[in-house]
């Protein structure tokens, strides 16, 4: 994997979120905190699942921006966020959120990486219930 | 708008900002589609090159992606990974047949 497109920081294992909003604000201020967006792509990510859902199957959605809020990015970046109790995405349980910031080509290896597992029911699901950062960057390289 | 089988080239997955969910249904396609012949894109909706022989997008991106692509066979899909439409198309290439959509 890219250097510095899953930073350990962005990996977050234990949150709650009342929402789908909720959720896709906790994703966007992790790719915030890693320096990979401006805040204002958090608002695109919020718009870009109003129009359609990012919802992928296997308990897992993949937020992100809509085409213009390409601008926003700095670098391209992926958070993983876990909400152990669910999160109510549109009628699907969703766990685990890859939320994704990209305006290249840099998180494409991941992402097929992640279609990979999520067609694998046993290791979705060991990706869905890992407790350990290092375990889930190991998943997704 | 119909297309024989050995007649497809080139598939393009559309999406909104071409960031998410149609990079993995590409990447997914690729590997299905390996030793077929068949290249598989991703671009956004309003891009779609004029090589593409058909191309697949989410049924909320259908009627954008039919303005986009006027005359291209479409094949829209519901469910990211495994919907039986998106499998249908990879069984038609593999197997010959025609593509209606």
């Amino acid at each position: 994997m890219r250097d510095g497109l899953l930073d350990p920081r962005a990996v977050l294992l234990h949150e709650s979120a009342a929402d789908r909003d909720a959720a896709i604000r906790r994703c966007g201020q992790a790719l915030v905190d890693v320096g990979a967006v401006a805040p204002s792509y958090v608002e695109a990510m919020l718009e870009r699942e109003r129009t359609i859902s990012t919802y992928v199957g296997e308990g897992v959605a993949i937020p992100h921006g809509t085409a213009a809020s390409k601008e926003d990015v700095e670098r391209d970046a992926i958070c993983v966020v876990r909400f152990p109790g669910g999160v109510d995405w549109d009628g699907e349980p969703v766990t685990l959120c890859v939320g994704i910031a990209a305006a290249g080509d840099g998180h494409v290896p991941l992402l097929a990486a992640l279609a990979d597992i999520l067609l694998d029911p046993d290791r979705a699901r060991t990706l869905r219930e890992a407790t350990e950062v290092s375990q889930v960057i190991k998943e997704l390289s | 708008m119909a297309i024989d089988s050995k007649d497809i080239h080139k598939i393009i997955v559309a999406c909104d900002a071409g960031m998410g969910s149609s990079v993995m249904l590409a990447s997914t396609l690729k590997k299905q589609l390996k030793g077929t012949g068949v290249t598989v894109e991703h671009t956004p909706v309003n891009s779609i090159p004029e090589d593409a022989d058909v191309v697949v997008c989410h049924t909320g991106l259908a009627a954008r992606a039919k303005a986009a692509a006027p005359g291209k066979p479409l094949v829209s899909f519901q469910i990211f990974l495994g919907d039986p439409a998106v499998t249908k198309l990879v069984n038609t290439i593999k197997n010959g047949g025609t593509v209606d959509a």
